[in-house]
């Protein structure tokens, strides 16, 4: 049996301590590895069907009563319209030179009401529409519609 | 002659221990912080340097899919460039007359290709609808319209916009 000395720091004792120097030399490695490469955008991404192909997806085998259609137009104006059981057509024209997301919003937040079933939506956009313009309009009839495809192909 | 005021003080000891224990504690605290924020997006993307996505409230959801990034001079497939762009504009003998892009849809159907032949060997593998476009926020929309269309045309037709996390 290995019986350690008095004194506790003999050869065959348990009782060490811990290098914390080399640990630290390691954290600091693996902390400069993970920040450089780690990417600190939180990117998620948003749902768009394909109005156009046709793969819109049927969780109900009733059609919808009424299809809404939003166009982002020339000049910031956009266009909601309804067709099916009922038909109308609505212009939004520009505000401030901007697109009026708000009274968009107003819009087919009256319209769902009106319709309560109106779950999808089809977005298109002139050519020379940005992306992000389209990307914030989808953002602004998701809050009311949950299913918003692109369309125009 | 004038006497100094201040008395001059006793030179202190100059070895200083550093508290090596609770800066083993920071770090360690920092490396998981770094860790956790790591892993906290939806998707593994990581646009091309120049290429800004546009910002919107987007789902948790965590998907893996073919990636299309579309950036300023040429649209990409997962990280390889496929067709060019001038001015996140195609090129006027790439389109089709449909609008789809026949340099992307190329690369799109060798893609497909690749997926239904490693769907015939293993019977646990599906064929994917899902494709993320990952586009840079000032693309105009007919650049889009035709990166769809040329996706829609291959298979590819559930899209996934991906887009930074607002508040």
């Amino acid at each position: 049996m290995m019986v350690s000395g008095d004194s506790g720091h003999g050869s065959g004792s348990q009782d060490f301590e811990l290098n914390l120097a080399s640990i630290i030399d390691c954290l600091t490695v693996l902390i400069t590895f993970v920040l450089a490469s780690a990417s600190f955008l939180s990117i998620g991404l948003l749902d768009a069907g394909v109005a156009a192909a046709g793969a819109t997806a049927a969780t109900d085998s009733k059609p919808p009563e009424v299809n809404l259609t939003v166009e982002l137009g020339k000049d910031h104006a956009m266009t909601v319209k309804i067709g099916g059981k009922s038909t109308s057509t609505t212009q939004i024209p520009a505000k401030a030179g901007a697109w009026d997301q708000e009274a968009l919003a107003q819009n087919i937040a009256t319209l769902k009401q009106k319709w309560p079933e109106l779950n999808a939506a089809v977005l298109t956009a002139g050519d020379a529409t940005e992306y992000r313009d389209v990307v914030k309009t989808m953002e602004t009839i998701r809050k009311t519609v949950p299913a918003v495809l692109l369309g125009g192909f | 002659m004038r006497k100094h005021k201040f008395k001059r003080r006793a030179p202190q000891n100059e070895e200083m221990s550093l508290q090596i224990t609770s800066m083993a504690d920071i770090f360690t605290i920092l490396l998981v912080f770094l860790l956790k924020s790591y892993a906290t997006g939806a998707v593994n993307v990581s646009p091309s340097a120049g290429t800004l996505l546009p910002e919107a409230q987007a789902g948790e959801t965590s998907v893996e899919a073919l990636k299309v990034e579309v950036s300023q001079g040429a649209v990409l497939v997962e990280g390889q460039p496929v067709a060019s762009l001038k001015e996140f504009r195609f090129e006027k003998g790439d389109l089709q007359a449909n609008g789809s892009s026949a340099s992307l849809g190329k690369a799109l159907e060798k893609e497909r290709q690749r997926q239904l032949l490693i769907a015939k060997a293993n019977s646990d593998v599906k064929v994917d609808p899902k494709i993320i476009v990952v586009s840079d926020q000032r693309a105009p929309y007919s650049t889009i319209k035709s990166v769809l269309a040329s996706a829609a045309l291959h298979g590819y037709t559930d899209f996934k916009l991906a887009v930074v996390k607002g508040e």
